[in-house]
């Protein structure tokens, strides 16, 4: 396993990426401004790539370059694409009706931060993995996550729920990259294709509600069948 | 041992004396910022001067409070500076009094009274002045709390000079993301308890002010001790920020006249920066709306988190 025996330059490294995309979550959670938002999420999965990059070059898996480059192509250039194509089209600059306040949300978010370590440590103590850069990938995995449902919970803006979804997603990518690191390339690569049928889904979703019930906010839809 | 002693004073000697002048050095710099020509930087040490001889109005609603919170503001202020590094990076005599949380509590214990005496004098300034200023601490305490249970998960101690110590031998300690994230964290600290979050003006008599509006109803000598307590408070922060936890170096290792002159320079040094720093989060941005202090106050926390979860690797 390669966290086991890492040499503390790697571990700095390795945990040093993790926590700057976590704190790119926070920077998400606590943007009014949707292209704030979108700019938070391109720079977390540069800083994603980056590590897969570096996980790469310590494991010696060669496959992880290629990944290093579909995750930046991917997830930190084509779906911001996208999205951004989405909110240009629709004139919405921001959330308009915060069910939490941006300051709230961080406040929260970083409770759910506080239960991810608890359960990281108990997870992380279980395993042997005490004391490793295991534990603080297991909470970044964990708090990414979290932060990820929160956003999905407290923003009814359907662009904002799109980019929700997809922390959450890069949170267990993240996770998975320096847990698992031999992931097969086939899986990740899967895995890129469905996060672009998300996209598109909402993207359909999207033009949906602007042209059926006049708002982008999900609180709108109320009915079951149309 | 009477060095020691003699060092001790000077520390209290050195806050007491200096901490008009970084007021100054603050308030012309942002005056600069703003392309006027500012009043000079010993314009404190005049404002005092002037505060002192002048005579005391007291209002008619006032009791003993509003007498007493000056010493005691005043007085908590000259005690911080015993716990602290300010000169020399060993322990002094009576250092051993508290740890970093007994010296929040004295530090606290200035602001409670002023505080206090804001509610006392019965204006309705010096109520506004009170509940934001409470409102603010509401928020910035848990914060604190949280810093310093980072500092001592980071160095497994409580006293400064262990901080300090272990900051300056382990730079690999000093560059963890946990430092740097406890650094952050502090500084909105710092910028929030010095009354300098860009949500309002320190100047005198305005719309948002804050510090300011609780001693309102003072005059004369009173709200000289006031003004100087809080410069003193100011530069009692900044010492804490730079000599514990920014830049631990430049300190006094043998406590000979010579390196209490050289530490001396190296915090005039020091304080600049955090100055200049200071000076620049708070002029370049325009000022945002009261309701949004409480945003500022967020990240800190977070950045606190995010530094126990740091803490947790090393």
């Amino acid at each position: 396993m390669l966290i086991a025996h890492l040499d503390p330059l790697a571990s700095s490294i390795f945990s040093l990426m993790a926590i700057a995309s976590l704190v790119l979550a926070f920077v998400m959670l606590g943007s009014r401004w949707l292209n704030n938002y979108l700019y938070a999420f391109a720079a977390e999965s540069w800083m994603i790539a980056v590590l897969s990059a570096v996980v790469g070059y310590y494991g010696e898996y060669p496959e992880f370059y290629l990944v290093a480059i579909l995750t930046a192509f991917f997830r930190g250039l084509f779906l911001p694409y996208l999205v951004w194509r989405i909110i240009r089209r629709l004139n919405v600059a921001r959330e308009i009706h915060e069910i939490l306040q941006p300051s709230s949300a961080l406040v929260v978010g970083a409770f759910c931060v506080i239960f991810a370590l608890v359960v990281a440590y108990k997870v992380g103590g279980s395993l042997g993995l005490a004391g490793t850069v295991a534990v603080l990938a297991l909470t970044v995995m964990l708090s990414m996550n979290l932060i990820g449902f929160l956003m999905l919970a407290v923003r009814h803006e359907a662009l904002s729920q799109i980019l929700g979804l997809l922390v959450l997603e890069n949170g267990i990518f993240l996770g998975a990259q320096i847990l698992v690191p031999g992931m097969p390339l086939f899986i990740e690569i899967v895995i890129l294709f469905d996060l672009l049928i998300v996209v598109a889904c909402f993207g359909v979703l999207v033009q949906y509600l602007v042209v059926h019930v006049g708002s982008t906010s999900s609180l709108e839809l109320k009915r079951l069948v149309g | 041992m009477m060095r020691d002693i003699i060092l001790q004073a000077c520390q209290v000697l050195t806050v007491l004396i200096f901490a008009p002048l970084l007021q100054g050095v603050i308030l012309q710099f942002e005056e600069r910022v703003q392309q006027a020509q500012g009043p000079g930087i010993f314009q404190p040490y005049r404002d005092l001067w002037k505060l002192f001889h002048k005579q005391i109005v007291v209002p008619q609603t006032a009791s003993w409070i509003y007498w007493i919170a000056p010493f005691v503001a005043f007085t908590a202020m000259l005690t911080v500076p015993f716990l602290l590094p300010v000169l020399t990076d060993f322990p002094l005599p009576l250092s051993d009094m508290g740890d970093i949380l007994g010296g929040g509590l004295i530090l606290t214990l200035g602001s409670f009274m002023i505080v206090l005496a804001g509610l006392d004098s019965g204006s309705a300034y010096g109520g506004i002045g009170s509940s934001r200023a409470v409102m603010l601490g509401i928020l910035a305490e848990p914060t604190l709390i949280v810093v310093f249970v980072g500092i001592t998960l980071l160095a497994k101690a409580m006293l400064p000079f262990v901080v300090n110590h272990l900051l300056v031998a382990n730079p690999s300690v000093y560059w963890s993301p946990a430092h740097l994230f406890l650094i952050a964290a502090f500084f909105v600290l710092l910028v929030v308890e010095t009354d300098r979050v860009p949500i309002h003006s320190s100047t005198h008599i305005e719309i948002y002010m804050i510090e300011e509006a609780r001693i309102l109803e003072y005059s004369g000598p009173l709200l000289a001790l006031l003004k100087w307590a809080s410069m003193m408070k100011q530069f009692i922060l900044y010492t804490i920020f730079s000599n514990v936890l920014l830049l631990p170096w430049g300190l006094s290792q043998k406590g000979e006249a010579l390196g209490i002159v050289g530490s001396i320079a190296a915090l005039a040094a020091k304080f600049l920066v955090v100055a200049i720093a200071v000076v620049f989060t708070e002029t370049a941005q325009s000022r945002l709306r009261f309701y949004r202090y409480q945003e500022l106050l967020a990240a800190s926390f977070v950045f606190a988190v995010l530094a126990i979860i740091g803490t947790q690797l090393s």
